[in-house]
């Protein structure tokens, strides 16, 4: 590491010790909890009145809820990346980044459940998947891969976390009395034997074996709602490569604005070190480059042909009314974060918060652009419907709720935070001891 | 009124149901009007059938409830049909001849069904009558050579005594699910002076039932002086039907229970996989929590 | 029409009758038709007279115009009507956006205003091709894509060949509006507007009445009309014969006034589906518009005056 000021275990204890919200904390999780607040006033106007209050109609049968699904989904496939995979391929410097990848895919999968059955016509059925579930429908497949991912998510959140609250337990003075309950809870049980980090380290490893193939599934999975369809745009057997590529990027982008976030409001710098946004920013290049090369496979090859039921399609897309959104996807969420990226004075902390953004905002409409404007584009023409049906825009509570859903999911995120150290503490002590003893 | 209270979706709908004609609605003038037909069915059971309508315009609007009382020949206790019937939601109700009316119905060849509406304002003492000469339609049919032919005979009553009708036009089909097939070319055939008709039975490799039966039917159909009359036959001469269903066998589209055998396999096979070692894990935790109470105690 | 009517409704009774009145013993198993199965006999006997003055002990029903409506439950609902094969014919030729199948759709299936489950399209193949007016419903078809991925079995396919839906228990997902490339769901995106004796209906998939919030609605080619040997509404409305509707079993299809073989028909007209290359197996086919009945622009004034109508209705 490059960062040579020697920090002993009291220090990196106390610098990541969780901490009470400051002023500007304070301000964030209201606005949070205000945006949430519109966003639940805007459902139980839903509940009341039913989907009518949005402006899906029957061509625009699935408007932002099942984008914002989408982004959600794809979100959450970084825990995979960050956690899993680095650590199978042993790649060191990713410890401090790991439990923030980690709930990001907890917070993103909640609140992908959450969005879904705000999209369900009749949601107190919901129960209806279980007693009635049939195994043909991807929809099951969604319900069982995102249910087993959001339980390897928890225990892969949960395991690492057993030695730091240890760390925790040991100052009850340090806590407030319901934090002590919850740590007791958690890890009072955590020795720190021999035999339980063997134990602990094994399962952690087994979890991460396993997480790459349910990974792989959920977006898979959610691919095929619209890849199971005939419908132009959707109609495509590279959908599922598509989509998981596309998640990696947009996790990894969510990735470096959380780091960069978090190591601005509790001084982090030690910890989260230029040398991880250096390393993250290639990785970002790479994703995108990938993410690149599925889209011109996407669009490239359908309009090479340009079948006639494909056409209006991606006329629209590329010339048309969504050509505006369609290409600020493409270069805000793909190709300027590639160019600023590319370079080493773009690797900084702030250009990288700045392109780490962008892909996020990209996705997102990009997720967008896969949803609707096939809806748009149906084989028969439309017709004999109102013409409020031939148009789709968002009415103010699916934005509300849209809105309502991120705000919550990076609430989660904010609580964990507060309460837990979102840079595992016992492991950074471990590889700085490690360190010193090779030196 | 109370009829239409209770029926006020008919009111509701109206509208709905003519739609271009909605802003003219109110100068079309509804005019209640009852009508009769006689009919002889298979088994030559005689019934009437009274329809009860507004007329709107050159077209019929079936008006249900409306209450009707049957007569043969005069309007008296005596010679009542039925006690009452009641229209049904296209405007029609049927009524049979009582046994207690044999006398009355031996005694002539010719009758008179009389229909009177009561108890609704507006097709309250409304009436109609239709008069009919007792009929009876017979099928034959013969097979020779190859060649098919179906023979139908209309007999009247006439002076106690069943005499052939020529001139009467007629249809000759098959019985299908919701219509009658043409066995020929001809829509309709008129009998000769022998009251018969009889023509070839040209279809071929129509399925039937499961042992290749069709049924032929006969039927006359609003005639002036018999009404409408009919006969049916059954014949071999269909081909045997067995429809084959795949409605029972696994598929993506088939319900809950029926999931391909693959999809079974594969689902419960991954689920198995995943959820096993998930479950192990969890025995791991306890295994931790385990030890770490058992070193402190 | 009302002669049709009658016929059927003998046909009904006839099967009932065969095993009931005296001496018509040749006729025991006249027909497989599932409608004569499914006309309940109500167990109570007439005694009436025939021509020839004789008395005659029949079944009450006999002296109902057509078989009362019977409550179908869910099970028998989902599994169809045995023995058949549903299949509709379409007439291009025919069609000139007239709408009377449409308006008998909804008004039957008391639809609320906007709702079409039947739709008339103007299609044009290419810019030099003709125009013609192509009515599209529910195709019920054989490999149903909407069916596939419905995660409740909440829309299915019958023994019959019908895909119904059954509303009470559909979850509003949405996924088979999606599926269906034939764009014929409909969604009920607020609560119907129905009067109050029809919402309170207990909901059956054979009659589709009464739609409810939050879940999918759809052509159901009419079963219950079927059971009561009634043909679909829109086949019953149309004036010029567009649509035939039969039992592909039977090989036989009917507008009402004119009867084809099925096998005929579709032979002669050089009938076709829609999409078929799709694979989705519609069981609705189209007749081309060839020789047609009217010219396209009789339906384009048509649809001019609807929407004037409209447009003055809501003001």
């Amino acid at each position: 590491m490059e960062n040579s000021i020697i920090l002993n275990p009291e220090k990196i204890t106390a610098d990541l010790y969780p901490k009470k919200f400051g002023k500007a904390g304070k301000i964030w999780t209201v606005i949070l909890i205000a945006v949430c607040a519109i966003g639940l006033f805007a459902y139980i106007r839903q509940l009341n009145k039913g989907l009518v209050v949005t402006n899906m109609r029957d061509y625009v049968s699935w408007g932002i809820y099942i984008s914002n699904f989408v982004f959600f989904v794809a979100i959450s496939l970084v825990g995979s990346l960050i956690t899993a995979i680095f650590r199978l391929a042993n790649v060191e410097w990713s410890t401090p980044l790991t439990r923030i990848a980690e709930i990001i895919a907890v917070s993103a999968i909640v609140f992908a459940s959450i969005i879904i059955i705000v999209d369900m016509g009749r949601p107190e059925r919901f129960m209806n998947l279980f007693i009635y579930g049939r195994l043909q429908s991807p929809i099951i497949w969604d319900v069982v891969v995102i249910s087993t991912y959001f339980f390897i998510s928890l225990l892969l959140l949960y395991l690492p976390l057993m030695p730091d609250l240890k760390i925790l337990n040991q100052d009850p003075s340090k806590n407030s009395r319901f934090l002590n309950h919850l740590y007791r809870i958690g890890g009072s049980f955590w020795k720190g034997t021999k035999e339980q980090l063997k134990i602990n380290n094994k399962a952690v490893t087994t979890l991460c074996i396993i997480i790459i193939p349910v990974a792989f599934c959920i977006h898979t999975v959610t691919s095929w709602l619209f890849a199971t369809t005939y419908r132009p745009g959707w109609d495509s057997t590279n959908f599922g490569a598509y989509f998981v590529s596309g998640a990696f990027l947009v996790g990894a982008g969510g990735v470096i604005t959380a780091m960069y976030v978090f190591r601005k409001a509790y001084h982090l710098d030690k910890y989260i070190t230029d040398l991880h946004f250096e390393k993250m920013g290639r990785i970002v290049v790479m994703l995108a480059l990938l993410y690149l090369y599925f889209n011109v496979n996407e669009y490239l090859v359908p309009a090479f042909k340009m079948k006639k039921p494909e056409e209006e399609h991606l006329k629209e897309l590329f010339t048309g009314s969504f050509a505006p959104m369609f290409w600020f996807a493409i270069l805000v969420g793909m190709i300027i974060p590639i160019f600023i990226l590319i370079f080493k004075r773009g690797r900084r902390p702030l250009p990288m918060f700045i392109a780490g953004v962008m892909i996020m905002v990209g996705a997102w409409f990009k997720r967008y652009l896969i949803v609707t404007p096939t809806l748009l584009h149906p084989f028969l023409p439309m017709h004999d419907v109102p013409e409020s049906y031939k148009h789709y825009f968002p009415s103010w509570e699916e934005w509300a709720i849209a809105a309502g859903s991120l705000a919550g999911a990076l609430l989660i995120m904010t609580f964990f935070v507060r309460i837990y150290p979102i840079i595992p503490i016992h492991e950074t002590i471990n590889e700085k001891n490690e360190m010193a003893e090779k030196k | 009124m109370k009829w239409l209270k209770k029926n006020r979706n008919i009111f509701v709908f109206l509208p709905l149901l003519v739609p271009t004609m909605a802003s003219g609605q109110d100068s079309v003038e509804k005019t209640p009007t009852l009508s009769l037909k006689y009919f002889s069915s298979d088994q030559n059971i005689p019934y009437i059938l009274v329809q009860s309508r507004y007329k709107v315009g050159r077209k019929f609007e079936p008006v249900k409830g409306v209450t009707v009382l049957f007569y043969l020949d005069s309007v008296a206790p005596s010679t009542k049909i039925t006690d009452k019937a009641t229209t049904n939601e296209f405007g029609e109700a049927i009524a049979a001849l009582p046994p207690a009316l044999k006398n009355t119905w031996d005694a002539s060849d010719k009758h008179k069904f009389i229909a009177e509406a009561f108890g609704n304002n507006e097709f309250d003492g409304l009436e109609a009558d239709i008069e009919i000469n007792k009929a009876k339609l017979s099928l034959d049919t013969s097979s020779a050579d190859g060649v098919k032919t179906v023979s139908v005979t209309v007999t009247q009553l006439e002076n106690g005594k069943w005499e052939p009708v020529k001139a009467v036009e007629l249809r000759i089909g098959i019985q299908r699910m919701e219509s009658i097939l043409k066995i020929g070319e001809e829509d309709t055939y008129t009998t000769d002076s022998a009251g018969k008709v009889n023509t070839e039975f040209k279809i071929n490799n129509l399925p039937g039932d499961k042992k290749g039966n069709l049924v032929l039917v006969a039927s006359v159909e609003d005639n002036d002086q018999l009404g409408n009359l009919k006969v049916e036959k059954t014949v071999p001469w269909g081909v045997a039907e067995n429809p084959v269903n795949n409605f029972n066998e696994r598929s993506l589209f088939a319900t809950r229970g029926k999931s391909p055998a693959w999809l079974l396999f594969m689902a419960y096979g991954i689920i198995g996989i995943v959820w096993g070692t998930l479950i192990y894990l969890i025995f791991q935790i306890f295994k931790i929590r385990k030890l770490g109470t058992e070193t402190s105690s | 029409m009302n002669n049709q009517n009658t016929s059927r409704r003998d046909f009904l009774l006839t099967g009932l009758m065969a095993g009931l009145a005296a001496g018509c013993s040749d006729k025991k198993d006249p027909f497989t038709a599932a409608a004569e199965q499914e006309t309940v006999a109500s167990g109570e006997k007439v005694k009436l007279l025939s021509v020839d003055g004789e008395v005659v002990e029949v079944d009450k029903a006999f002296l109902k115009p057509v078989p009362e409506t019977q409550h179908i439950f869910n099970k028998e609902a989902r599994r169809g009507i045995p023995g058949k094969k549903f299949v509709m014919v379409i007439d291009l030729s025919r069609c000139k956006n007239l709408k009377k199948c449409q308006q008998a759709c909804n008004h039957m299936h008391h639809l609320p205003s906007g709702f079409n489950w039947l739709k008339i399209y103007p299609m044009q193949e290419a810019s030099h091709t003709a125009p013609y007016w192509q009515p599209t419903l529910c195709m019920h078809c054989d490999n149903p894509p909407c069916v596939k991925v419905c995660p409740v079995d909440a829309t299915f396919k019958r023994e019959d060949g019908l895909v119904l839906i059954d509303n009470d228990r559909c979850i509003g997902c949405r996924f088979c509006m999606a599926a269906c490339p034939y764009n014929s769901r409909v969604f009920n995106w607020g609560d119907p507007e129905l009067p109050a004796d029809i919402a309170a209906q207990k909901y059956s998939p054979e009659t589709s009445v009464p739609q409810k919030k939050g879940t999918v609605g759809k052509c159901d080619f009419c079963p219950d009309m079927t059971r009561r040997g009634m043909l679909p509404h829109c086949v019953s409305a149309c004036p010029n014969g567009v649509y035939f509707f039969g039992d592909m079993n039977e090989d036989t299809v009917t507008n009402g006034s004119e009867t084809f073989r099925f096998s005929d028909l579709i032979r002669d007209k050089a009938g076709y589906r829609l999409m078929d290359d799709l694979g989705t197996k519609p069981s609705v086919y189209y007749l081309p518009p060839v020789n047609r009945n009217f010219p396209f622009e009789e339906g384009v004034k048509m649809e001019e005056e609807m929407q004037a109508e409209k447009n003055k209705s809501s003001k």
